[in-house]
């Protein structure tokens, strides 16, 4: 295979998310990510794209945003202003088109990979908006009369928290890839790339540490990857010694985000 | 090609449609699975499975059409269609190896026997233990520990391997996520987030100024203001909840805390209205889950106050005794009001637009051992509350 994702110095995969990148590169079709918050979904995109050494597309999405956004837009305002100062080009309607992410993603000359982050956070309409555009990877521009096509389709990835359902039709049409929190043995890999001048102690208490708290079934939000590594390094920091990490939960403020939650381990710690 | 698979996934209850198999098939045509039963297994579930809560039914289904198959060496997949077409001696063969392995040791795969041998083990063991045939440990022949060789014995925590297919499929470590299971918080209000209705899209007059429509139309007019106006966009919905609190509810104190609290959290509605009652709706709805007698309101009030575009939500477990429902002096807390409380429930449905019933332990199907329970389902449709229930009643809800 031409394209082929592999973990990158900064990002570990487990085999399964490796072998879904490459699935969904193989049949062209968006790959959509799902997990818990912290597990790197956005990440991921990032690390593809280096991977295979690619430009990165980033369409981060709000729950104002439109689809059309993502194709183009056409600036009314700039071109009334123009025309009530004598702009120039004022005939000219292209040169009031901008494009989108996806409408960029589409015209570059090279492939790149496309990162629509956060899926679920738009209009319960959104991802339907854009099944044409995703499927047939074209576009048409209204006002001038042109169709936007793919030079090379490029990877899409999706990310969704699953705060909304997504529609069928559109699901139908993805590649999906749920990843699982990672176990404690990939876990110290990943660990190790972001903090990789980690004192083994330290980090075998904390990982015990972290993952004994993971497992108690009271906690609101369970604290994922990104705070462990932020925990890590305020530790590291504030020159903690590993002996105490399990007892005194020093900074445990950055594992742990609710008052609820740290009422529940100052309670089972003890 | 093994169309076995795509019916066995339908029998599971998945929703796999024509494209995504084709999909696949193409994927498998291309190669993509590596030739090993581990790389079908995810390429199969990254294309027809869209849903982690759909995941512990694939596994099940996979299991079910591909077991038998244990080594996970390359070329498997020509092997593997012949499995399919032989499925019967797919079974033998797994009889056969089920057979050898209860040899070894004169276990029985009972599981109930399991279970006791493996409790005392765990009384006789105090080390950790790797590899043999006796102790409970990992990579062994027992029936106890992880990693092992046999079938039907007890698996000790642990998380899977990426090796083979079936440390994945066997482990059902997706389980948690069915959407048929009891319902947190957080998916409480995902499902309550279904219950809206904007009000762009009712019949009300426009009254907010649409300042992009405005300028696009003001631009497209040569530079003279043209004002769009549209319809405010908020929710319309309008709640009420009545809730069964004491008695045969209290098992279900933590749940019912959830659902109020999730509906709480759900701010979006245009308004929320609580009453509670026990075991069955008569002449008096308690403010109060205690429902101490006077802290209390007149049904007939709410019905004359709470308009009947309200949605209605009923929480209970419809668990009474006949005459509870069906007797004019039934109720033995408060007043009956002269109607039964059949006719209550008949009344309150004949008042509101849309009802539902949420039962925490709803019988699956008819269950005439459940009298009440079968008479309020013929008043009002219950759901059950899980996941898959609750979005159902909100569907129902939200349907004219």
């Amino acid at each position: 295979m031409e394209n082929n994702f592999k973990s990158t110095g900064e990002y570990i995969a487990s085999e399964e998310l490796m072998s879904s990148v490459n699935i969904a590169m193989a049949l062209e079709k968006p790959l959509l990510i799902k997990g818990e918050p912290g597990t790197g979904k956005t990440m991921l995109a990032k690390a593809v794209a280096d991977a295979l050494n690619k430009k990165l597309l980033v369409w981060n999405i709000k729950s104002t945003t439109k689809a059309q956004e993502g194709l183009y837009t056409y600036d009314t305002i700039q071109r009334l202003y123009d025309s009530q100062f004598g702009g120039e080009n004022v005939d000219d309607i292209s040169h009031y088109i901008k494009l989108g992410k996806l409408g960029e993603a589409f015209d570059s000359d090279e492939q790149v990979v496309l990162l629509i982050d956060e899926i679920d956070k738009a209009d319960l309409e959104f991802p339907n908006d854009l099944l044409w555009e995703l499927d047939q990877m074209e576009f048409y521009i209204y006002e001038t009369k042109k169709t936007v096509k793919a030079k090379k389709r490029p990877i899409v990835i999706i990310t969704s928290n699953a705060e909304k359902e997504l529609p069928d039709a559109f699901l139908r049409r993805c590649i999906f890839h749920y990843i699982d929190f990672p176990n404690q043995e990939l876990m110290e890999e990943i660990v190790k790339t972001h903090v990789p001048d980690i004192e083994e102690k330290m980090l075998k208490n904390a990982m015990d540490t972290f993952y004994e708290i993971r497992s108690y079934s009271q906690l609101r939000k369970k604290p994922a990857t990104s705070e462990l590594i932020d925990w890590l390094n305020a530790m590291m920091i504030g020159g903690i010694d590993p002996d105490i990490i399990r007892k005194e939960l020093p900074f445990v403020g950055v594992l742990i985000k609710k008052d609820e939650d740290l009422e529940v381990i100052r309670r089972r710690v003890d | 090609m093994f169309s076995k698979f795509f019916y066995t996934l339908k029998a599971k209850g998945l929703d796999v449609s024509l494209s995504e198999w084709i999909t696949l098939n193409r994927a498998v045509s291309m190669g993509l699975e590596g030739t090993s039963l581990t790389g079908f297994y995810y390429v199969a579930r990254a294309i027809l499975v869209k849903n982690e809560t759909d995941f512990d039914k694939f596994d099940l289904a996979f299991e079910e059409c591909f077991k038998g198959i244990k080594s996970d060496n390359a070329n498997i997949t020509d092997r593997m269609l012949e499995w399919l077409d032989k499925s019967e001696m797919m079974e033998l063969l797994h009889e056969e190896e089920r057979f050898w392995l209860n040899q070894q040791e004169d276990l029985h795969i009972d599981k109930e026997d399991v279970e006791t041998k493996f409790k005392d083990r765990l009384k006789d063991q105090d080390s950790e233990h790797n590899g043999g045939n006796y102790w409970i440990g990992t990579m062994g022949k027992t029936s106890f520990g992880n990693m092992g060789g046999n079938i039907g014995g007890i698996r000790v925590g642990g998380t899977t391997g990426y090796q083979s297919a079936f440390a994945v499929v066997g482990a059902r470590k997706y389980k948690d996520f069915r959407d048929d299971k009891m319902l947190d918080n957080r998916q409480f209000q995902l499902a309550f987030r279904k219950l809206r209705q904007f009000s762009s899209k009712l019949d009300i007059p426009k009254t907010e100024l649409d300042i992009n429509k405005t300028i696009d139309s003001t631009c497209n007019n040569g530079g003279y203001l043209k004002i769009e106006m549209e319809r405010p966009r908020k929710n319309a919905v309008k709640l009420l909840l009545l809730m069964d609190s004491g008695g045969t509810m209290i098992p279900f104190t933590k749940l019912l805390n959830e659902l109020f609290q999730a509906i709480h959290k759900s701010n979006h509605y245009k308004d929320v209205k609580c009453y509670y009652f026990h075991n069955c709706i008569y002449a008096k709805m308690y403010k109060t889950p205690e429902c101490e007698n006077g802290d209390w309101i007149d049904t007939e009030w709410m019905f004359r106050n709470i308009d009947s575009d309200y949605k209605v939500i009923i929480v209970g477990d419809a668990a009474m005794a006949p005459e509870e429902f069906y007797s004019e002096t039934g109720n033995y807390r408060g007043p009956n009001g002269g109607l039964t409380g059949e006719q209550w429930l008949l009344l309150l449905k004949q008042h509101y637009k849309k009802v539902v019933w949420l039962n925490p332990k709803m019988a699956p199907g008819e269950a005439p051992w459940r009298e009440v329970e079968t008479a309020v389902k013929k008043i009002f449709p219950m759901y059950k509350l899980t996941v898959e229930g609750l979005n159902e009643a909100m569907v129902k809800l939200m349907t004219r």
